[in-house]
């Protein structure tokens, strides 16, 4: 699995398979029309396509294939115990999108789902009303950006120009975007609202080179950082997943201190920080799979969660937390 | 291992360096899966050029259809109709132990609506329509770059340009079953449905030269196509672990595992060895360990999935 099992075609998408229902709304005719070379496959239903069974998840994670459906239910998710919630009790998560243009060998959604191929929800009309209803009552954090990389896609679906208005007007929910793209134009085309959160996810370029396949370096997720920040986004950090192992650990003090060289801290909303950790049912779908030493090793299990043992995730994490608070406030850093 | 012996007893004595290259070359050679690609056409017509083409011989240990191998290639002529495909399909590769890395096409003629592709056409499927059940197929297509692909409806009959009444503007009857018995046995990339046209929904009277024609002329396409699956599909490698289970089985006896104990040790061993761990070492040291009693061996195992474990770091 180490030789490219990407196939030779120079199109963005390998195909791209339509529901039936999906043709007449505008996401689905930008794309038509921006992918005249890809093979359309008219489908019923995504899940025909998504869900098959004996799909290889490798050999779709280099030759991806596009899916645009139109979503029935589940428009939202209450937040998982595993993510971090800011403080947030009202915490939800949507996806418009499933799937990932990055290849980070550590990925739960290799666990999640059967599919490496990316599903694209085009009614994003009933999305705003789903979401409208939730914030009804209290304000919602509302999690954008968890199964995909919305920034990094933008350039595909631009998401965003449907959803800018609807977050400006409903000042009650307050939107995480998580990303690791360096798509600096992504922050002066949309003007920051109040209610935004762009989440940089970051890792010490090792980490980087040796698990975020496909993805931007170190110094220029910084770069769009410094960007957003200069454009008055509201910027949170997000050093998670950390890793534990004899090559990893000397990678992270010198990490840390490179963030807060090249940014301030005072620019920052805050930090979240947390460890490597997974679904028991997701680690052992991948387990079974994955070429991945990562998922070799030994693990502690807790609450149906895979991570690493209590007693030595404390003891990193106080290292790390003092290093980190050296520069940022504790009040601002949310570790799991 | 006779070719190891002869090619040894050949070798000047002093070229030491050569022949442990050599070595290490034969050894990799004995480790190698050859993928096997068996093919499922309904006619002799559509067969006989493949046949020629690649050189196979007729298989004579079988009766029940005609079948035609060489070291890499099964072929079997299943007859006209989805059920005939897909009962030739599972009696081929039942016939063979199919691995991670063999290939399942079916090749044959179609009819077409008119003037979306000129006859002698070659397509990639990437859409299978069971026009009897409405059900779809979908094999995943990631050769052919410059091939055209469709969908095809896959009927009970052939279908005449007067009672179309589908939407597919391809057509024929037994992509289905192919489909049906491929979703059971092979991974969704495993799978190559390709279609020749060979008419304009007038499949009456036509002329079977004409028709062996258009499966000539596609011969070197199809050969490209067969590279390009064996290619990507040889990345996906199926590892052997007949090593492993031997000595697994040893270390059972010797621990007195239960069933489920040696069922875990096989997970965490393939498991391992998927990620490049050196898993033999392991085993290795632990064939000469003896348990007498049930709490003896369960510590023991629990020592081997450490050690195993441990190696990831």
């Amino acid at each position: 699995m180490e030789k490219s099992l990407k196939t030779s075609s120079s199109r963005l998408f390998n195909s791209i398979y339509i529901e039936e229902q999906a043709f007449e709304y505008p996401i689905t005719k930008e794309i038509i029309k921006s992918h005249p070379n890809s093979p359309i496959i008219k489908i019923r239903h995504y899940k025909d396509v998504f869900n098959r069974p004996k799909q290889n998840f490798y050999i779709q994670k280099h030759n991806q294939s596009l899916i645009l459906a139109v979503k029935d239910k589940n428009f939202l998710y209450k937040g998982p115990d595993v993510c971090q919630n800011f403080g947030h009790s009202n915490f939800y998560y949507t996806s418009f999108l499933l799937n990932c243009i990055f290849d980070c060998e550590y990925c739960y959604l290799q666990g999640m789902y059967p599919s490496a191929n990316i599903v694209a929800f085009v009614n994003t009309e009933q999305f705003k009303s789903a979401i409208r209803d939730v914030a009804s009552n209290e304000p919602v954090f509302l999690a954008a950006s968890y199964d995909t990389d919305l920034i990094a896609f933008h350039n595909v679906i631009p998401y965003m120009d449907y959803f800018h208005d609807f977050f400006k007007e409903n000042t009650d929910i307050l939107v995480e975007i998580r990303t690791k793209s360096g798509n600096e134009s992504f922050y002066r085309c949309h003007e920051p609202l109040e209610n935004i959160i762009i989440a940089f996810t970051l890792s010490p370029q090792g980490i980087i080179d040796k698990f975020e396949r496909y993805t931007p370096s170190l110094e220029t997720r910084i770069k769009a950082i410094r960007t957003a920040i200069s454009l008055g986004y509201k910027i949170r950090i997000c050093l998670d997943p950390i890793f534990i192992n004899p090559e990893s650990d000397s990678l992270y003090e010198p990490f840390f201190k490179y963030i807060f060289e090249k940014i301030n801290p005072d620019d920052i909303l805050d930090l979240g920080y947390g460890f490597f950790r997974m679904s028991r049912d997701f680690f052992k779908r991948i387990e079974s799979k994955s070429n991945s030493r990562l998922f070799a090793q030994n693990y502690s299990h807790y609450n149906d969660v895979v991570s690493y043992p209590p007693d030595i995730q404390n003891e990193i994490k106080a290292k790390h937390i003092d290093i980190i608070s050296k520069y940022i406030g504790k009040e601002k850093i949310f570790a799991l | 291992m006779w070719i190891k012996l002869l090619v040894l007893a050949a070798l000047p004595r002093y070229d030491i360096m050569f022949l442990e290259i050599l070595k290490f070359m034969i050894e990799q050679l004995e480790g190698t899966v050859w993928a096997m690609i068996y093919i499922v056409t309904a006619l002799m017509l559509e067969a006989s050029p493949i046949i020629g083409y690649f050189n196979l011989k007729r298989d004579m240990t079988i009766n029940s259809y005609p079948v035609f191998s060489n070291k890499e290639i099964a072929l079997i002529v299943s007859g006209i109709g989805k059920v005939k495909s897909a009962m030739a399909a599972t009696f081929l590769i039942s016939n063979y132990r199919i691995t991670g890395s063999d290939i399942l096409i079916n090749i044959g003629f179609c009819g077409a609506q008119a003037g979306k592709y000129p006859l002698g056409t070659l397509l990639l499927v990437n859409k299978v329509t069971d026009v009897d059940t409405g059900k779809d197929y979908y094999p995943d297509v990631y050769i052919g770059d410059d091939l055209p692909k469709d969908s095809v409806a896959c009927c009970p009959r052939p279908v005449g340009d007067n009672d179309n009444q589908y939407e597919c503007s391809l057509f024929d009857m037994e992509s289905a079953g192919i489909m049906e018995a491929a979703y059971k046995f092979f991974n969704t990339q495993q799978i190559a449905i390709i279609k020749i046209v060979s008419d304009f929904l007038s499949p009456e009277n036509l002329d079977k030269q004409v028709l062996r024609s258009y499966i000539d002329i596609n011969m070197p396409i199809l050969d490209r196509i067969l590279n390009e699956l064996k290619q990507l599909n040889s990345m996906v490698t199926s590892l052997d672990f007949e090593a492993e289970d031997k000595l697994i089985s040893l270390i059972s006896q010797n621990l007195n595992l239960t069933s489920a104990m040696k069922q875990i040790l096989e997970t965490e061993v393939r498991n391992a060895k998927r990620k490049g761990l050196k898993i033999l070492e392991i085993l290795e040291r632990h064939i000469e360990s003896k348990a007498n009693t049930k709490p003896e061996g369960k510590k023991i195992f629990g020592e081997i999935i450490k050690d195993i474990k441990q190696q990831a770091f």
